[in-house]
């Protein structure tokens, strides 16, 4: 049984604007979901939806095998959310905010307090049990915010942004608990990102939107043509000569598509070193002046052009 | 005090300061909503399966103790100046259920108010503009028998002056007149329902954006 099925999901805000236009998915119960997008692309309108904190203009959404807009207090008991900004009480102790979450989602005192235990165990916050949780660093207030989050066992969890402003570390560290919450909890996870290599890293599926539609879904092998681009970037010291290398690198047969940004031209390439050797001779042979050029992980950017594909992909 | 009839002034005003305590401890109540909001703990309590009477209940009620807690402060200083209740414990019992409603009403008042605006700072203005006018033109401070017309007319139109005149009859006369704790009981239980009615309006207003 799927965890979550939506279906032409609409919502339009008030003031008239469109967050989720028709917008289908599945997610598979047991697996992590990645939803990648870039701001205001309709990942957290999409997640107060599936939260129940916002009804949806019109569209279906099953959840557990449940209609969403007729069993949403049901629905409220078997999932948890970890919002885009850390949602702990400052004032109340580490055990005091797990007890009072526990007490919301009205677990058994004798069972909350040895799920409590074995999640501090878990998440590694046992030392900083006697500290204020004012005192906590960022990345361990969002592991207990992460735990007080799983104290009711929820059976989906959502994960709206969860490692937005984090270093390296703290990132890689907030991968390993998610994988580790589904190996040992076996909970469905609902992340929105818009880090590539997130949910590349984490994903048994990806689905990537952008203005309120899925632009595609499918696993991280089946989207790496489009998360793995080869991309080569090029950059000038004026955008007039940006402009006209740009619409000269177009008729190149070896660039897939290219996209210009300011003063740097962004190119899909099939194979990365091959173009780099050819587009750097054919620079040199045309004495063009440029500021660099190198071979580039792709961003949010590029994977969009690569799948609405503009410029060459477009006119072919 | 000479000519107002008032033998003892803090016993005189107790009343209005236990409705000002109240006004203070219900505009604090719906400050938590900014706090919370700000925190991220409104939207995890909206998403918890709790329903959303009790969020509003659980809220009102933390400033309705906030208020007898305030109140029982007054009355305990108020007793190093000679003030006690002359309608005995029924009094008090009587005291006890006017000063809930007062405070019921208020922090229901406050908490629908404090969802309609923007931020703490409007959110504080607003509080004091109602409440100021509504405490000065009652009977909280002077006896209303010598006011002008037009002054006598607002505030007899203001209900917190029943209130406060209910509770220093209890507090100032032996004698219960019920059929006047009666009025203002009902009067205060139509406008508790109306305020809490809009303050779970305002919580629903809140996820239908």
């Amino acid at each position: 049984m799927p965890a979550i099925e939506i279906e032409n999901l609409v919502k339009e805000y008030k003031n008239g604007v469109k967050a989720l236009d028709e917008f289908s998915l599945q997610v598979n119960s047991g697996e992590i979901f990645s939803l990648l997008g870039p701001n205001g692309a309709g990942k957290s309108s999409l997640i107060n939806i599936l939260t129940t904190y916002y009804k949806p203009t019109s569209g279906k959404v099953t959840m557990l095998g449940r209609d969403l807009s007729k069993n949403s207090a049901w629905i409220r008991q078997q999932i948890a959310c970890v919002a885009q900004h850390i949602s702990i009480d400052l004032h109340l102790s580490l055990l005091e905010n797990m007890i009072f979450q526990s007490r919301l989602y009205k677990v058994d005192s004798k069972i909350a307090k040895e799920r409590i235990n074995s999640l501090i165990d878990s998440f590694e916050l046992s030392r900083y049990l006697k500290y204020p949780v004012a005192s906590y660093s960022g990345g361990v207030k969002r592991r207990l915010d992460i735990a007080m989050n799983m104290v009711s066992l929820p059976k989906i969890l959502f994960l709206d942004e969860p490692t937005v402003g984090m270093d390296a570390i703290s990132r890689r560290a907030m991968w390993k608990m998610l994988l580790k919450i589904r190996e040992e909890f076996n909970t469905t996870i609902f992340l929105t990102t818009h880090y590539l290599a997130e949910a590349d890293q984490l994903s048994d599926q990806i689905c990537i939107m952008r203005d309120g539609k899925e632009l595609v879904q499918g696993t991280p092998g089946s989207l790496r043509q489009y998360t793995r681009q080869n991309i080569l970037r090029i950059t000038f010291s004026n955008a007039e000569q940006t402009k006209k290398i740009s619409d000269e690198l177009d008729k190149m047969e070896l660039i897939k598509f290219t996209d210009l940004r300011a003063n740097s031209i962004s190119a899909g390439v099939d194979d990365s070193r091959r173009a780099f050797t050819a587009v750097n001779k054919w620079l040199l042979d045309h004495h063009v002046e440029f500021d660099a050029i190198e071979i580039v992980e792709p961003d949010l950017e590029d994977v969009f052009i690569g799948l609405i594909g503009s410029g060459k992909t477009e006119e072919e | 005090m000479q000519n107002t009839g008032i033998s003892n002034y803090t016993a005189f005003i107790l009343p209005g300061l236990i409705v000002l305590v109240i006004f203070g401890a219900s505009s604090s109540g719906g400050i938590i909503n900014f706090i919370m909001k700000s925190s991220g703990s409104f939207y995890r309590i909206l998403i918890a399966p709790v329903s959303r009477s009790s969020i509003v209940l659980g809220q009102m009620l933390e400033a309705i103790l906030l208020s007898f807690v305030e109140v029982a402060i007054l009355f305990i200083v108020s007793i190093f100046f000679s003030v006690t209740v002359a309608s005995g414990i029924t009094g008090i019992m009587l005291m006890i259920l006017l000063i809930f409603l007062t405070a019921f009403f208020m922090s229901s008042l406050a908490y629908a108010i404090s969802l309609l605006l923007p931020n703490e700072v409007i959110y504080e203005t607003i509080m004091t503009a109602i409440v100021l006018p509504i405490f000065f033109l009652s009977s909280a401070l002077f006896p209303t028998e010598n006011l002008s017309p037009g002054l006598a007319i607002a505030v007899k139109l203001n209900p917190f002056t029943h209130m406060i005149d209910a509770l220093r009859s209890l507090i100032l006369r032996e004698k219960i007149i019920f059929g006047h704790i009666f009025f203002v009981t009902v009067l205060f239980l139509v406008m508790c329902s109306v305020s809490f009615a809009w303050a779970m309006w305002r919580l629903n207003q809140e996820t239908t954006n």
